[in-house]
């Protein structure tokens, strides 16, 4: 589970990746899976994430992408695996892992670097409906709570004698309903009292909602956001036309 | 008995919340752990069933050491009560949720009827048998875990935080089952930062601030010294503040409201 | 001095119920009074709070009569965005009304909901975080916050949205004494600087006695008893309502009225030996 966590979940962070526009982040990415995706080439997906190492240093990541990059690697072999066993060529079976790991650390930069207020302001800019954006973030942001939840609740029916860790799959399986049910049971009633909160403070009052904290692009993130696409576009010419060679 | 030996536990993220705590818990004893949220009570109680394991030092249950078994293992000679009801009632019905635990540890069904039934009896949930326990209402919910606890006879009883959320008459009712498992010669461990509900107990006292053990005594040493409290953000009884600020007082602080009323009666003719 | 609240011969019953949780409730709270709302578990002090801020009847129906006014408007026909401006209302979870990634933001939640002005939104939200004294906090995520700390963040929404009413549903149960006391000492502050009214339902009396001006005993129901502090804590019914009567104040009412000289406060443990001190033969 960690890997997931250390993969995917912002922490606060000063560099200059970070102080860019949630936009901007957004959009790199998106150009970095594309790129992932269209590719045909072992050597070009290793570029990409090779790229993508450069940007987690710049953003001061590199640990946590490069320990997410090497748990996507189990996963990777057995995508590689299954691949070779059904009959596709070593060398197509080896893209495909590789584009699978191209693909996680180019979503991941963008979620370790973007808080959950940025992520709200992406969403807002493409006007998403209210509702939707704020059930959103509030689920973002009952993660933690959510975590700590599942791990008291673990302690408590371990306390009953509950045994996680043993028993073949189908027993460890039946002993997850003790610890999903008051999970659920207690989301449920968060999610009354939520209800409360929100209407004892005006959700819904208005149409547009105003905002705390403005949000403006500066001359640095169109710049980035220029040279990007240049790049992203001179990237696409190279992979079809410069080195049209075939997987490697 | 529960032996803590020179334990220190240092949370992933660096936090010390446990500094080199030695204590010894004897069969049988009734002990309170006080302090404010953050002293590391939680997690003293949690390192006896072995939920954490020390960082370094050991715990010893009956001789054993945390380490070398499952919480589920110790918990069977340790029953901890945790604080949140709801974050461990799931059953269908209030038979099955006692029940549980009792299967966990291998109870045979016969035994685990009896039990139940011994269970539901003591802690008047007759009328609660085939309810959802997600029905009850918050006192009875605290009963409930109480009672899941209490039916595979733990030797060692934990409850953490017992009154909180508690009204007065509910509090009422957990006194009187401290009392009896008191009587019933178990060890007890009372976490609770409600002064005023244990003072009356007269349990032995340990102090916890800071992940440390300041203080470890008869509660009616402990509560005199209100420097000591006060440096743990611990709150003295009312009737040990009142017998300490009485300029004409009896041998031993007041423990029943009863008792200084006499007193005082005595002295205002 | 005007009354911020009245309530007329409320009764609720929620839909399917066999018993009305509210019957016949009168209640009337002056500006800047300080109203404690005690009684046992169930006795229905919790649907009374939701029928002062709206959320009975506009988000739970029932059958509903009676009349609530909230500072001239009633509540029955007032809509909820009203209301939240003028009755704020501090949940006993902390957790669970704090929506926002970060303090500043959850803080102004209500003041966005409102569409109030950027400018007027910032100066009201540093405006209750230097009130409550988590300025320093503004840019923390609620999981790093401690359960105090949250609590306060809590209250700071509350306030920014400037009502003059707050109901407080045990806003101390979760907290350790010497949090809680702290938390007193907050309530007690803002009604000194912005006159605000308080009514809060609790168990542990002994904390908010200090401040409170009045206590309102509730069962099955029913308003019981309804008095200053001090009266309805020598009432020989109130322990039998599942009030925590403090032990000085048990002795205290045991020696009689000419214990204390007059002002409604109730006393301490050192005032109680004081006197008996000075009285004792």
């Amino acid at each position: 589970m960690n890997w997931v966590a250390g993969g995917f979940i912002f922490r606060r962070t000063e560099s200059v990746y970070h102080r860019l526009d949630p936009r901007v982040k957004l959009l790199l990415s998106i150009l970095l899976f594309t790129l992932a995706i269209i590719s045909r080439s072992i050597l070009e997906l290793l570029g990409i994430i090779a790229f993508v190492l450069v940007l987690s240093e710049i953003a001061k990541i590199l640990r946590r992408v490069s320990r997410t990059m090497v748990f996507t690697m189990g996963f990777a072999a057995f995508i590689f695996v299954l691949n070779y066993l059904i009959g596709k060529n070593l060398l197509l079976s080896v893209l495909y892992a590789a584009r699978f790991v191209a693909i996680v650390v180019t979503t991941s930069l963008f979620f370790i670097t973007t808080s959950p207020d940025e992520l709200e302001q992406v969403m807002n800019a493409f006007h998403l409906p209210r509702d939707i954006v704020f059930a959103f973030v509030t689920a973002v942001r009952f993660i933690p709570v959510m975590l700590m939840d599942a791990l008291q609740i673990m302690d408590a029916q371990k306390s009953r004698g509950l045994e996680m860790q043993k028993g073949n799959l189908v027993r460890r399986v039946r002993n997850m309903v003790p610890v999903l049910i008051p999970l659920v049971v207690n989301s449920v009633i968060r999610s009354g009292e939520l209800a409360e909160a929100m209407e004892s403070r005006a959700y819904g009052a208005v149409a547009r909602p105003t905002s705390l904290n403005l949000y403006r692009s500066s001359l640095v993130d169109r710049v980035v956001s220029v040279v990007a696409v240049v790049l992203f576009a001179l990237a696409v010419y190279a992979f079809y036309f410069v080195f049209p060679t075939q997987l490697l | 008995m529960i032996e803590f030996k020179d334990v220190t536990f240092v949370h992933p993220t660096g936090t010390t919340a446990l500094d080199h705590v030695s204590l010894t818990i004897g069969d049988g004893e009734a002990l309170a752990v006080v302090g404010e949220n953050g002293a590391g009570k939680t997690t003293l109680i949690k390192h006896i069933t072995g939920l954490l394991k020390p960082t370094s030092g050991a715990v010893l249950v009956d001789g054993e050491d945390s380490r070398e078994r499952t919480t589920a293992e110790l918990s069977k000679k340790v029953g901890v009560a945790f604080q949140n009801p709801d974050h461990q009632l799931f059953s269908e019905n209030v038979e099955e949720e006692i029940a549980f635990a009792l299967r966990n540890f291998g109870f045979g069904e016969e035994l685990v009827k009896q039990r139940v039934d011994w269970a539901i009896n003591f802690f008047g949930l007759e009328e609660y048998r085939r309810s959802s326990p997600l029905t009850l209402s918050g006192g009875e919910k605290k009963r409930l875990t109480i009672a899941c606890i209490l039916s595979w006879d733990p030797g060692v009883v934990v409850l953490d935080e017992p009154t909180v959320g508690q009204d007065v008459i509910q509090k009422e009712k957990l006194s009187e089952i401290i009392r009896m498992l008191k009587s019933a010669g178990k060890t007890v461990i009372v976490v609770s930062h409600d002064i005023e509900f244990l003072w009356p107990m007269q349990t032995r006292v340990v102090v916890m601030s800071r992940g440390r053990v300041i203080a470890d005594g008869p509660a009616a040493e402990l509560m005199l010294q209100r420097e000591t409290l006060a440096s743990a953000r611990v709150s003295q009884p009312q009737l040990v503040a009142l017998y300490q600020a009485l300029k004409n007082r009896p041998p031993a602080p007041f423990v029943h409201v009863h008792d200084a009323r006499n007193w005082i009666a005595g002295l205002v003719k | 001095m005007a009354k911020i609240l009245r309530m007329d011969k409320l009764n609720f019953k929620y839909p399917g119920a066999l018993h009305r949780t509210i019957v016949d409730f009168d209640l009337q709270v002056e500006d800047g009074e300080v109203v404690i709302l005690a009684g046992p578990s169930g006795c229905g002090k919790s649907t009374l709070l939701r029928a002062v801020n709206g959320l009975i009847p506009h988000m739970y129906s029932g059958d509903y009569s009676g009349e609530v006014t909230v500072s001239g408007a009633v509540v029955k026909d007032e809509p909820m965005r009203s209301l939240a401006q003028k009755v704020g209302f501090l949940f006993q979870n902390p957790e669970n009304q704090i929506f926002m990634f970060s303090v500043e933001r959850d803080i102004a939640f209500g003041l966005e909901n409102l569409g109030v002005p950027r400018d007027e939104m910032r100066k009201r939200v540093d405006e209750a975080m230097a009130q409550l004294g988590i300025s320093h906090l503004a840019r923390r995520a609620p999981h790093e916050l401690s359960d105090g700390q949250k609590q306060r963040v809590a209250l700071a929404g509350v306030l920014a949205m400037g009502p003059g009413l707050i109901i407080l549903d045990e806003p101390t149960s979760l907290l350790d004494p010497m949090t809680a006391s702290e938390l007193v000492e907050l309530l007690d502050r803002i009604r000194r600087e912005k006159g605000t009214t308080f009514i809060v339902v609790e168990h542990r009396l002994d904390l908010l006695v200090r401040i409170a001006d009045r206590i309102v005993v509730m069962s099955a129901g029913r308003k019981e008893l309804d008095g200053s502090c001090r009266e309805v804590l020598a009432d020989d019914r109130a322990e039998g309502y599942g009030l925590s009567i403090p032990a000085v104040v048990k002795i205290g009412n045991m020696m009689g009225p000419g214990m204390f000289r007059g002002g409604k406060s109730v006393p301490t443990a050192s005032e109680l030996a004081n006197e008996v001190n000075s009285r004792a033969v």
